[in-house]
């Protein structure tokens, strides 16, 4: 009996273990639903979406949201492999470019939203830091989303701005998978300094990290495009889920700190 | 460098109490039946099992002293074992098990080797110096184990059960192979086993051990003559009676045991008390019907079994006290003896041996 | 044949029932070896056998391979260290409690990869790490984003593979042999290193095996713990799931040299010491 019951005990635990690490929220309707809309989104989004779609099923009952967060390079790869995705919401345009070139094509691209980018430190900034020069400092430990990932190539573009890269870069101790683990990092302490987005310091987390401005004349501004991805089952209400982040999504998102599309 | 020992020792719930010496050229022999506390001796001699009370010695060296609280490690310890399961190593072949106490003493591969090369062949076995235990035969591998406990010239060898797991023509063969190397052995040896023949023919001395305590110590001559236990006498083949002896009238004494009385004439001195009493198988007589004469111990019972050993039959009889007769071939023909035959058995008071305990 | 003592088991059969095996098993055995071989051959075939060489002697891989090899043969070696240590208590001794240490000991095998990392950055996190915080505080020891904590993370997760195999090696083992060595004299640190640890040769190298092999191939708690820097954190796992999001070519060609190398060990092995 003993050993039914540790064995039982594994196949659970081993059965979570291999639970998923990118989905995000759910939709909470136990009636089998009638349309059910997948999204792949930005890391980045992962808030403000989060409400956007909560918005859209409001609006439209019958209808269930499902969100995919994570890096923006990653989720263009997981499309181009045969994902079946029905709206696609990158943190920079060259994503979109890899699934409109690379992958099964898009319609009714538009960009919704940009975004700045910020200094994050723990809170009680340990490291001192106030300003980007204060990052080139011998034994700051700074944590980046990985190339690829798009905070991460706007990172290393505004250190190209500034003129810092060298010296930043080399003070780099990890590069993560996207630019939520980048607040964890950072949120936890264990690390000095990041570079995240000015949304990604939600009223959460507010008390735990502190937001440092960086100067607009060095600073990346990040265009949001989002599409329907070609070949979605529901391309109809895919495309309406994209007129309504247009619309009554862009409240949401100025609340969370995006700024409006260009 | 004489062993002596006194001791108390252990294990589980079992216990054992002996006290005995060993001194140098004389082989001694711990026999007992199987269970009696044997190997629970070899195993606190070599070290393995602390006593709890008492002092073992070698030669002036404290092995054992409970009460002070020393205790040699085995690996400390001046000896050699050779163990009943033989336990030679597995993953080493047969030079390499023999020259192991050597290098772990702290010895040089090439010299080790070489001994042990030379004490296989002595012992007989040099051809099978590179092959694994698993690959050599029962005697081949009785000759390593013998080889690996004498290489390291230890000043006490122990010998447990060395015989006892060959088939009987290895025995005879190993049997003289370990008299020769024992008379060889200058140091103190002991023989550990349960087959009596083993003891008398290897050792000089019997130390008798059952149910935990040493019951005698002595020649095998002198425990064929006078033995003091059951266990003693049956091993040499005679009855025995061990109970109460009370006078009778006429000056005889009756030996009161459980299994039923016995008439043996009074030993000079005695007060009676505690005693046993043999009878040697051959001063039994058969008969059919109810004996005439004056034999004062007459008994009926069945015949459990005959035993034919050469030209005469032990005879095992249910009577009470259970009995066993030795009668010549022919008798057995003529008086129809088979089991379940009921016979009459009978024999003389002044034929029953009697000593105090 | 000597009635010696032998440690390994009897591998005898019924020289009746060989070559009769249900059909059902068949069936079955086929279907656990396809649930493994499909995933490598799909491997095989995605690899991009043409740029292969290009790849893997690139800078980043040729990085992160160096740096896996140094991190999974540390972590093996102290998963074996400690493990054997532990092995020995938990057979020869007695102690209240010990279900309950085994228990713990062979938890990180049923525990989520990334549930280790949170589980280590708890304990050896810089700010918030029960024992972190204090190396950081009174001597400035910082674990996380080090190869040492790369070799950390490695470690947890291989030990109870090394625990499993080495105890059962002790507990196979005849303890008579080793009675029989000290009574010829060796000392207690002879008979365990001629003795006993060459009879469990067999289960050394299955605990080695298993603990690299699963050393090797940490990802999640590395990757939360350890964090992901080429040349001091970025071990193979690593590199692959960096790939992936950008150059799955690289990805796959990285993959196949990781399922290259644990395969090479593997047979290598297979001979001697596996059954």
């Amino acid at each position: 009996m003993k050993r039914v019951l540790v064995l039982a005990m594994s196949s659970i635990l081993l059965f979570a273990a291999c639970g998923d690490s990118g989905g995000g929220g759910d939709g909470s309707e136990p009636s089998s639903p009638e349309v059910e809309l997948t999204l792949s989104a930005a890391a980045s989004l992962t808030e403000a979406f989060g409400e956007i779609g909560g918005g859209f099923e409001a609006a439209n009952p019958g209808t269930i949201v499902t969100f995919n967060f994570g890096p923006s390079d990653g989720l263009a790869g997981q499309i181009n492999e045969g994902a079946p995705v029905d709206v696609f919401a990158s943190a920079s345009p060259t994503w979109m470019d890899s699934v409109q070139d690379d992958g099964p094509g898009i319609t009714g691209r538009v960009d919704f939203a940009q975004n700045k980018l910020a200094i994050v430190v723990p809170a009680g900034n340990p490291a001192g830091i106030e300003n980007l020069d204060d990052l080139t400092e011998d034994g700051v430990q700074l944590v980046l989303a990985a190339e690829g990932v798009p905070v991460g190539d706007y990172a290393r573009e505004v250190f190209a701005n500034a003129g810092i890269s060298e010296a930043a870069l080399a003070n780099v101790v990890s590069n993560e998978e996207d630019v939520k683990a980048v607040i964890t990092k950072v949120q936890s302490g264990d690390a000095d300094a990041g570079i995240a987005y000015v949304t990604d310091v939600t009223p959460d987390i507010a008390e735990e990290v502190t937001l440092i401005p960086i100067p607009d004349d060095v600073n990346v501004i990040a265009t949001y495009p989002i599409a329907v991805v070609n070949g979605s089952q529901e391309a109809d209400v895919a495309q309406s889920f994209v007129d309504y982040v247009l619309g009554d999504g862009q409240q949401i998102l100025a609340e969370y700190g995006f700024l409006p599309p260009p | 460098m004489t062993l002596d020992v006194d001791i108390s020792a252990a294990r589980g719930a079992f216990q054992i109490r002996a006290a005995f010496e060993a001194v140098p050229g004389q082989t001694v022999a711990l026999l007992g039946p199987n269970g009696s506390g044997k190997s629970t001796l070899v195993a606190t001699i070599a070290g393995l099992l602390p006593p709890v009370r008492g002092t073992i010695e070698l030669g002036g060296m404290m092995l054992d002293d409970a009460e002070g609280g020393s205790h040699m490690p085995p690996e400390r310890r001046p000896i050699g074992v050779m163990f009943q399961d033989l336990l030679l190593f597995p993953h080493l072949s047969a030079i390499d098990n023999v020259a192991f106490p050597i290098r772990a003493r702290g010895g040089a591969r090439s010299d080790a080797r070489e001994r042990a090369a030379d004490l296989l062949g002595r012992l007989g076995v040099g051809a099978r110096a590179e092959a694994r235990p698993r690959d050599l035969s029962g005697g081949e591998a009785q000759r390593v184990a013998l080889a690996r406990a004498l290489i390291a010239e230890p000043a006490l060898l122990l010998l447990d059960e060395p015989l006892s797991a060959l088939d009987v023509g290895a025995r005879v063969r190993i049997r003289e192979l370990v008299r020769g190397e024992l008379a060889r052995f200058p140091g103190v040896r002991i023989i550990v086993t349960h087959d009596p023949v083993e003891a008398s023919t290897l050792c000089d001395r019997l130390v008798l051990v059952e149910e935990g305590r040493v019951t005698q110590i002595g020649s095998p001559e002198e425990i064929r003559t006078a033995p003091r236990s059951r266990y003693a006498a049956d091993m040499v083949g005679l009855n025995s009676f061990r109970g109460r002896l009370e006078p009778l009238e006429d000056g005889a004494g009756l030996l009161v045991t459980d299994e039923g009385s016995v008439v043996a004439a009074w030993p000079e001195g005695s007060d009676g008390g505690e005693a046993m009493g043999l009878l040697r198988p051959a001063d039994v007589t058969l008969s059919l019907q109810s004996p005439a004469g004056s034999a004062r111990n007459v008994f009926r019972g069945q015949v459990t079994s005959i035993a034919v050993e050469g030209d005469r039959a032990r005879v095992r009889l249910a009577t009470a006290p259970p009995l066993v007769a030795e009668v010549t071939l022919s008798s057995v023909q003529r008086l129809g003896l088979r089991d379940g035959v009921i016979v009459w058995a009978s024999f003389k008071a002044v034929e029953v041996q009697v000593l105090p305990l | 044949m000597a009635t010696d003592s032998r440690s390994s088991p009897s591998t005898a059969s019924s020289p009746h029932r060989r070559g009769r095996i249900p059909a059902g098993f068949v069936v079955l055995a086929a279907l656990g070896v396809a649930l493994v071989a499909l995933p490598l051959l799909g491997l095989v075939l995605r690899t991009p056998w043409s740029r292969i060489v290009e790849i893997l002697t690139s800078e980043t891989a040729l990085t992160a391979l160096r740096l896996s090899l140094v991190v999974a043969t540390t972590a093996a070696a102290i998963s074996f260290v400690l493990g054997f240590s532990l092995a020995w208590v938990l057979v020869r001794s007695t102690f209240p409690g010990k279900t309950l240490v085994r228990a713990v000991v062979v938890l990180p095998l049923v525990m989520p990869p990334v549930v280790a990392g949170v589980g280590l950055l708890a304990a050896f996190g810089r700010r918030n790490g029960i024992l972190g915080s204090w190396l950081y505080e009174w001597f400035g020891i910082q674990l996380t984003f080090t190869t040492g904590a790369a070799v950390l993370a490695a470690t947890f997760v291989s030990f109870p593979l090394a625990v499993l195999a080495l105890e059962a090696g002790l507990r196979g083992l005849d303890e008579r042999l080793e009675d029989a060595a000290t009574t010829l004299g060796a000392s207690r640190w002879y008979v365990l290193r001629w003795v006993t640890l060459p009879l469990m040769a067999p289960q050394i190298a299955a605990a080695l095996v298993l603990s690299w092999a699963r050393a090797l191939g940490e990802f999640g708690a590395t990757i939360t713990f350890a964090g992901n820097l080429q040349g001091r954190t970025q071990t193979l796992p690593l590199a692959v799931f960096e790939q992936l999001q950008s150059d799955t070519d690289a990805a796959f060609a990285v993959s196949m040299l990781l399922i290259l190398l644990a395969f090479a060990v593997i047979l290598s092995l297979r001979g001697r010491f596996l059954r």
